[in-house]
């Protein structure tokens, strides 16, 4: 266990390196900076400064180096837009993101989940295809359609909910929440209905699927023959056997969601991450793309190095490394 | 003069299907007596295992008990509902299956699903369900029950699995277990302990048990009366010793023929009313074998290196990891066949005879030691090892795989012949209706596909395959393990009469020793990748030196 | 031992047991509508989109049934340029099967040559090539779609890159993971132990066999590819403003939603929706059709 643990902290150490490697490169061969930084009409005197000052004329490898040791060091820059510090302006959008996105996959889970065991374990039934219809649907039409149409449904028809921004937050821990006052609920609801749905859908089809062949095997035919209730069959041996693939894509979601927040949150105006690295693309902001896909690639190897954990706590055939 | 404890009578199951009625238990009567096993004998598809789960009401649709009776000390059990016969499952009748990787939840531990078992019947706190289970274990004859109860499947083998699965069945004391082939994933000699094992548990717990089984023998070697289905009929029934001395029905007698353990080696078994005309096959005389060391295999050794990840390798040589220990399947094996010979490789499950077949075959390359053919070589030598010779051809184990199933048989057979320049795409055709006359096969399914054919003919269609290239050695995989005995024995015959027509060297692994001993003049016993005896026919069955051998040959079910 | 119950069935029967369910039939029937449709656009459309003479300002932002200077009827009404939206839908609906199918056929191609490759060489490449496809799927299509399509700039060509580079590694792993199972299967075994060469075991036993998974692979993908290629138009990463993409008009809808003017964005979202779920619902009974695990 604990060598499966290093192995994996030592992957992502990797993965890491190589993901920064990738990022500046990327970053690095489209657009060029100066023009954004300085306006057409600057001396060529005041020109060479700047890129000086940002280390633009040095070879690309040295502007590697200082970009990976100030990394290190937790310096992401400073944002040419906003003139501030990276770190302080995602740590600022951060929390709101982070919010919606937990919101979505609870929703997501809580409701699909249920909803596709039953559809996996009645799959002749009316409801069990209503619902598979239901999630073809979810995830057939774009969220950022559905986003549209909530609010012209919610906010413009029937004018309940707003139609956009965060609404009164609570400061807790110095993170302001929305979902904690009844204003900020209100704003949070439609941007997580809509981030959701998509989820949803996908949860549903994978319980499903996973229910249906769980309950096609032997292990089930042999709890029916010891006479156990078709319930405690669902609950004890079915939830447990699906489990650990919905684990993982639990986990995974989470992260893709974050990632699926850059369309919910330009529809409702959320002050979050997603609107503040589609800003920074069309406005060329390059430490802000870099520290979003910096941030972004070490969430997921977060989320990844977690599931793998979760798994081998899920499942004992990995923990005791026995059996195939 | 009392009722049985269990009495069936004109038993009806049905499924409907689109394509009509399929007629799976049609009107079977049998009855059980308190502390009686009943073995119950089919080939598949004979409905006995749908009869076990009529027994509990336990029929998938779209099948239904469409009429009949089951009565269970008296009370009838067919038209019951739901919560009742749930009531009776577990506590009065009592079912094991017969893979038990299969049956028991990999994620729950052996407490947590005996547990589930027994709360379905009482309430039970959860140090007495403990308690039971570690009795329960106990019964079973596992070593150390208080910790293995807290065990998960995976860390069981596959017998202690099977001994799982038992005490689940027993733990509210059933009337009657039904078990459903539950020694057939098992290996030989797990199986002789597991026998042993129920009989006297049914002795002692004072049970019923129905005994389930394709196997003759292990039915008759357990059950003191049988029951034999063929087509959703019971067409014979009465005492073991008596049906297998003089069975009555011509089903039983032809399933009798069938088996290689009672006709003589080397003589053509009887194989039931579909067999295909053939001389009668006599064993070729060992004599004849000119070349001794036909297939020579010099000190083979194969080690299988875990799969690893580049990250994991870099994380070995950085010493962070321990390195994971490669496993050796073939251990130094120096083996000969003569031309001409059959040479019999037997051995358990995961001794390493499958993968010493592979690279006799050269689809395995040796780690280290050479195998030559006729002294030359079967595969390169290098990093990039590649099979030089055509010689040596395979049959596999499972028929339903070893076909490719998205191409016509006859494009399958032909695809090696044309590769070798054996024969043109021009006259493929008629070479193709050559070799599947060979195998007693209609030259016109050459254009059917692998799944409009039954497993028998599936398994002449591979040795059609084999037999298209021109080889002098056939490596057969346990190419019989898969078949019901009638078809087992044409496939047999059909071995004895090529060998002898074509004068075929074979390599024939399997681990029926009964087949074995009729098919082969020499046999190589294998255990965990090392060749621990090699002897004539004779001198292995008869007089075997090894303790091991002679395990595996004890541990054998004998018929009566 | 388990016994393979996956069947070779003919094509004929594959299609008698797709038209016993109404549902796939009816969505293979629209999917069929909307195909004609998209591909005849120029004979069907009263109004060439891309002809930008043709647009008139006094047109702009009609509801639906309003007779324009033209003379016809914009029986879906106009959007803010004037532009008939019935034909800038039809003309929408090309443009995403355009993009969908040639970004799907590209990924596909490059999904299971490398895929089946990886399964068959195994060793290193196969290590390497699937590290890769595995680090790359932990990252979400939208992202990576999103991120290469603003790199790149706006265009066709452009974004097509961008569904590539974002859907392939879907293609490769599950290429690699049927070919890896068809790789250790008896009959390959068969044919290396004939011996065939390699490359004739991966084309002629391999890969079709590792056909009906990707197939499956292929339907989702091309719908989330023609669902994927809206939303970047609708982020302003995607198609230039002057193709008439139905992401980019439900992005120029957006602004008229709240003022009652909804049908800019849901007649072009209608049709998106009408075709993805066509798809889809065709992809879930060949899914279905194809999975013998579900087969009994």
């Amino acid at each position: 266990m604990v060598a499966f643990i290093v192995r994996r902290l030592w992957q992502a150490a990797l993965v890491m390196l190589v993901m920064s490697l990738l990022v500046f490169l990327g970053v690095f061969v489209i657009g060029n900076p100066v023009d954004v930084l300085i306006s057409p009409d600057a001396t060529q005197d005041i020109r060479n400064r700047v890129i000086a000052q940002y280390g633009l004329d040095l070879p690309i490898w040295q502007q590697y180096l200082h970009f990976a040791s100030n990394l290190l060091h937790g310096d992401l820059g400073r944002s040419f837009v906003y003139n501030m510090p990276v770190s302080q302006l995602i740590a600022s959008r951060f929390p709101a993101t982070m919010e919606l996105a937990v919101i979505a996959v609870l929703l997501a889970s809580l409701i699909g989940i249920p909803l596709g065991i039953y559809a996996g374990y009645k799959p002749e039934s009316w409801t069990a295809k209503v619902i598979m219809a239901l999630s073809i649907l979810g995830f057939s039409v774009p969220t950022f359609w559905i986003g549209l149409m909530l609010i012209m449904v919610f906010a413009v028809q029937l004018g309940i909910m707003p139609a956009g921004g965060r609404g009164e937050t609570i400061s807790v821990f110095g993170v302001p929440l929305s979902f904690l006052t009844f204003d900020g609920m209100r704003h949070l609801i439609l941007p997580a209905v809509n981030l959701s749905l998509f989820k949803m859908s996908m949860m549903i089809r994978l319980a499903a699927s996973g229910t249906r062949e769980v309950m096609l095997t032997d292990t089930i035919k042999f709890a029916r023959a010891a006479g156990i209730h078709e319930w405690t069959i669902l609950r004890r041996h079915v939830l447990r056997l699906i489990s650990i693939p919905l684990v993982t894509v639990f986990g995974l979601e989470l992260g893709s969601t974050i990632a699926f927040a850059v369309v919910t949150e330009t529809i409702y105006s959320w002050p979050g991450l997603g609107k503040l690295i589609i800003d920074s693309i069309t406005s060329l902001d390059r430490p802000v793309m870099v520290a979003y896909l910096m941030l972004v690639s070490l969430m997921f190897i977060t989320i990844n190095l977690i599931v793998d954990l979760a798994y081998a706590v899920l499942d004992p055939r990995m923990r005791h490394g026995g059996g195939k | 003069m009392t009722a049985p404890l269990l009495e069936v009578t004109d038993l009806c199951t049905y499924f409907e299907a689109r394509t009509g009625t399929v007629k799976s238990v049609d009107g079977i009567s049998l009855h059980l007596e308190k502390g009686e096993i009943l073995g119950l004998v089919g080939e598949s598809g004979s409905g006995k295992s749908i009869t076990g789960f009529s027994l509990i009401g336990l029929i998938d649709k779209p099948g239904r008990i469409v009429s009949g009776s089951i009565k269970l000390d008296g009370r009838e059990l067919v038209g019951l509902s739901e919560p009742e016969l749930r009531k009776i499952r577990g506590r009065d009748i009592a079912m094991v299956f017969q893979d038990p990787m299969m049956t028991l939840n990999p994620v729950l531990t052996v407490l947590d699903q005996m547990t589930l078992a027994l709360q379905a019947h009482e309430r039970i706190s959860d140090a007495d369900a403990r308690l039971r289970a570690v009795e329960a274990l106990r019964k079973v004859r596992i070593v150390d029950p208080e910790q293995k109860v807290d065990f998960y499947p995976h860390q069981f083998s596959g017998g202690m699995r099977q001994r799982v699965a038992i005490a689940i069945a027993l733990l509210h004391r059933p009337k009657i277990v039904i078990a459903d082939e539950p020694t057939t994933a098992l290996d030989v000699s797990v199986q002789a302990e597991i026998l042993v094992e129920v009989k006297s548990l049914v002795a002692e717990l004072g049970i019923s048990m129905i005994w389930i089984s394709h196997d003759l023998a292990t039915v008759a070697s357990i059950s003191k009366r049988i029951a034999v289905m063929k087509a959703g009929k019971i067409v014979e029934t009465g005492l073991a010793s008596e049906v297998l001395r003089t069975p009555s029905h011509p089903y039983t007698q032809s399933l009798l023929d069938a088996l290689p353990s009672r006709s003589k080696p080397g003589q053509r078994l009887g194989a039931g009313a579909n067999d295909i005309d053939g001389e009668s096959a006599a064993r070729p005389i060992a004599a004849a074998m000119a070349d001794p060391s036909f297939v020579a295999m010099d000190g083979l050794v194969k080690v299988f290196e875990q799969k690893r990840g580049f990250w994991a390798r870099l994380g070995e040589r950085s010493g962070l990891l321990k390195s994971k220990k490669p496993v050796l399947a073939v251990e130094n094996v120096d083996l000969t066949i003569a031309k001409g010979e059959a040479l019999g490789l037997v051995g358990e499950s995961g001794s390493g005879k499958s993968t010493l077949g592979r690279i006799v075959c050269g689809i395995y390359q040796p780690t280290e030691g050479r195998i030559t053919l006729n002294n030359s070589p079967v595969m390169s030598a290098g990093p990039q090892p590649r099979k030089l010779t055509t010689n040596v051809q395979m049959i596999f184990q499972d028929p339903f795989a070893s076909l490719d199933p998205r191409r016509t048989i006859g494009q399958s057979i032909a695809e090696g012949p044309i590769a070798h320049g054996l024969t043109s795409k021009a006259e493929a055709r008629s070479y193709v209706a050559e070799w599947l006359k060979a195998v007693s096969l209609d030259p016109a399914f050459a254009d059917r596909y692998p799944h409009q054919f039954s497993g028998g003919q599936r398994q002449r269609i591979a040795i059609a395959r084999a037999l298209a290239m021109r080889p002098d050695v056939i490596v057969c995989d346990e190419p019989v393990a898969s078949l019901d005995v009638s078809i087992q024995a044409q496939i047999l015959n059909l071995l004895l009469q090529l060998r002898k027509e074509l004068g075929l060297t074979l390599l024939f692994i399997s681990h029926d020793l009964s087949v074995v001993r009729h098919l082969c003049d020499r046999v190589a016993v294998m255990y965990r990748g090392k060749i621990i005896e090699v002897g004539t026919a004779e001198e292995i069955f008869d007089a075997p030196q090894e303790a091991y051998t002679r395990a595996l040959l004890n541990a054998i079910p004998k018929l009566a | 031992m388990t016994l393979s119950v996956e069947k070779a069935r003919t094509s004929s029967d594959f299609w008698a047991e797709f038209a016993r369910h109404p549902v796939a039939v009816i969505a293979a029937v629209i999917l069929l509508v909307v195909i004609v449709l998209a591909v005849f656009a120029p004979l069907i459309a009263p109004q060439d989109p891309y002809d930008l003479s043709s647009l008139v300002m006094r047109d702009a932002r009609r509801a639906p049934g309003y007779i324009g200077t033209a003379g016809y009827t914009h029986i879906l009404g106009t959007d803010s340029q004037g532009r008939d939206l019935f034909s800038a839908i039809l003309y929408g609906l090309r443009i995403s099967l355009e993009m969908g199918l040639l970004a799907g056929a590209i990924a596909f191609s490059i999904g299971a040559l490398v895929g089946c490759t990886a399964a068959y060489v195994g060793g290193r490449f196969e290590a390497l090539v699937m590290r890769l496809v595995d680090l790359q799927l932990s990252f979400p299509a939208i992202l990576l779609a999103f991120v290469v399509a603003a790199l790149l700039g706006q265009g066709k060509g452009q974004l097509i890159v961008a569904l590539v580079f974002s859907q392939y590694a879907y293609f490769v792993r599950t290429a690699h993971g049927a070919a890896a199972v068809e790789r250790n299967k008896d009959y390959v075994e068969a044919a290396l132990s004939v011996p065939m060469s390699g490359w004739f075991v991966v084309t002629r036993h391999i890969l079709p066999n590792a056909l009906p998974p990707l197939i499956v692979v292929a339907t989702v993908q091309v719908a989330s590819a023609i669902s994927l290629e809206a939303t970047l138009s609708f982020l302003g990463v995607g198609l230039p403003p002057t193709e008439p993409s139905l992401g980019m008009l439900i992005s120029g809808g957006f602004q008229y939603l709240l003022s009652g003017r909804y049908w800019i964005s849901i007649y072009p979202g209608v049709a998106l929706i009408i075709l993805i779920m066509a798809i889809n619902l065709v992809g879930d009974q060949v899914r279905s059709q194809l999975n013998p695990r579900l087969k009994r």
